[in-house]
């Protein structure tokens, strides 16, 4: 049979964002998908190039819109180093649970918008949006804003936890476990997902580790990396944080590690609340920052709820000479070619969707 | 480490049998007076990393392909190609990012200025 190019987007309701696809079929099944990027390309790492350190937060966290801490935290995370700051411990602890909280977020809508991509289960989309609101208005509650925080300052926060944050967060995970155990029991046992996601999109251990592709992708198909673990920040090394592994590399995997460590999250904010000494966690105001060495060049890595964020920085003294990114979506994109191959066109969104993509993290 | 553009594939495919079997990232860095090329390894099992960098002079900008090596460098070089005009040899390398809105523009090079075109 001769080979069928269909092309899928740039907009298109199952592909996140603006994505185009030029999908090559033999019948029904996929021989290359060959994706097309850069719709949303803003040239983040030339901006940053002409803005003073703290101008960079509030565009950098649109490159993840859905897990805004998660990068927010990263860069100035790499500031801090470049510049030998270091956190005390209770804004560490502040910082570690809100990076918790943005991930189950992350990880409740993309729960929503996957199911919604196998096209039977719209109405999963509405109740973990809702339930991801609810950790939304925590975060508001912590930060002022409900969705680009731009909370992280140099050496802490800029403001403290509200007083009885914790019960409210406490009461909210307790919710949402019950929700979690909920979504489970139904939806792996509905035989339309069983279908998509069982076999579906098999990543081998082999070729997630030469791709490259990074965080629950990485950990479905058998690799025990977690940044958080392998190379830990903060209080993780005290938080006791196992990292989840799966092994079977298909699309049931990467949607269980991402339920798993939903429940993981739960449980490191509950110990880290435990844990929290008393102490102030608020950071540097903005005009009170000394310039930067010059030429210091400082590499720091991140787990976000996506996979790895690095970024690496040659400092100059008000402004990066460069700043370089590594954003998770874009290079589980580019592996998105070698897991649909052979599969079924019907199985393509599905794929998409357990890689979990972002565009403008993708595009920049 | 700093090494020489010829011995690039030799070291970068040892360190790959000595177990740096990730890699995190490849980048460039224009210094003005050459462009530097760091490839960013990591053992998974030691979680050691490892950066290995090319000095490429202005004049003659090119680095091997080492898609034969890792599969997931496709992307990072196709950036490299796009951002600094940086030449990939061995392999057909067809823009990302800007596609063909950007002729003869290579955005991240300090030549480049922002908000010119």
């Amino acid at each position: 049979m001769s080979l069928v190019k269909i092309n899928i987007g740039p907009v298109h309701p199952s592909t996140h964002g603006l994505l185009r696809l030029v999908v090559t079929l033999d019948g029904d099944t996929i021989v290359n998908v060959e994706p097309h990027v850069g719709f949303l390309h803003r040239g983040v790492e030339k901006l940053a190039e002409n803005r003073m350190y703290m101008q960079i937060p509030p565009f950098i966290e649109k490159c993840d819109y859905v897990a805004k801490t998660a990068m927010d935290e990263a860069y100035v995370a790499t500031v801090e180093a470049a510049m030998g700051i270091e956190p005390n411990e209770r804004a560490q602890y502040e910082r570690v649970i809100l990076l918790e909280l943005q991930r189950i977020a992350s990880h409740l809508l993309w729960l929503g918008a996957m199911l919604n991509d196998l096209g039977h289960f719209f109405s999963v989309f509405m109740w973990t949006f809702a339930d991801r609101d609810k950790v939304l208005k925590l975060l508001e509650e912590a930060t002022g804003q409900r969705m680009f925080y731009v909370n992280m300052r140099l050496g802490g926060l800029r403001q403290e936890f509200p007083k009885d944050f914790e019960y409210h967060v406490l009461d909210v995970l307790a919710y949402l476990e019950k929700r979690i155990n909920e979504y489970e029991s139904f939806i792996e046992n509905s035989s339309l997902f069983k279908e998509r996601m069982y076999k579906v999109g098999v990543l081998s251990r082999d070729d997630a580790i030469n791709l490259g592709v990074s965080g629950p992708v990485l950990r479905a198909s058998g690799v025990n990396f977690d940044v958080r673990k392998d190379k830990p920040y903060y209080v993780y090394k005290k938080l006791n944080f196992k990292p989840i592994v799966l092994y079977n590399g298909d699309n049931f995997s990467r949607y269980k590690v991402r339920i798993l460590e939903i429940k993981e999250s739960i449980r490191l904010i509950r110990e880290a609340f435990k844990q929290m000494p008393d102490g102030n966690a608020t950071g540097m105001p903005i005009k009170l920052i000394n310039p930067a060495p010059k030429n210091k060049v400082v590499r720091v890595s991140r787990e976000g709820p996506r996979g790895e964020i690095m970024f690496y920085l040659v400092a100059d003294e008000q402004r990066p000479y460069r700043l370089a990114m590594r954003t998770p979506a874009f290079i589980n994109l580019a592996a998105l070619n070698h897991i649909a191959k052979g599969n079924k066109f019907a199985n393509l969104f599905p794929i998409i969707g357990s890689l979990d993509l972002v565009m403008a993290d993708v595009d920049k | 480490m700093i090494i020489d553009r010829k011995d690039l594939i030799d070291t970068i495919s040892s360190f790959k049998k000595k177990g740096f079997s990730y890699l995190v990232k490849i980048l460039g860095i224009d210094y003005i007076d050459y462009i530097s090329v760091l490839y960013i390894l990591r053992n998974l099992d030691s979680d050691e990393e490892i950066e290995i960098e090319v000095h490429l002079n202005q004049n003659d900008l090119w680095v091997p392909t080492i898609i034969n090596i890792f599969k997931g460098a496709d992307w990072y070089e196709r950036e490299l190609y796009e951002m600094f005009g940086i030449e990939i040899k061995g392999r057909k390398v067809r823009k990302l990012l800007l596609e063909k809105f950007s002729e003869n523009i290579y955005p991240l090079r300090k030549s480049f200025k922002w908000g010119t075109k």
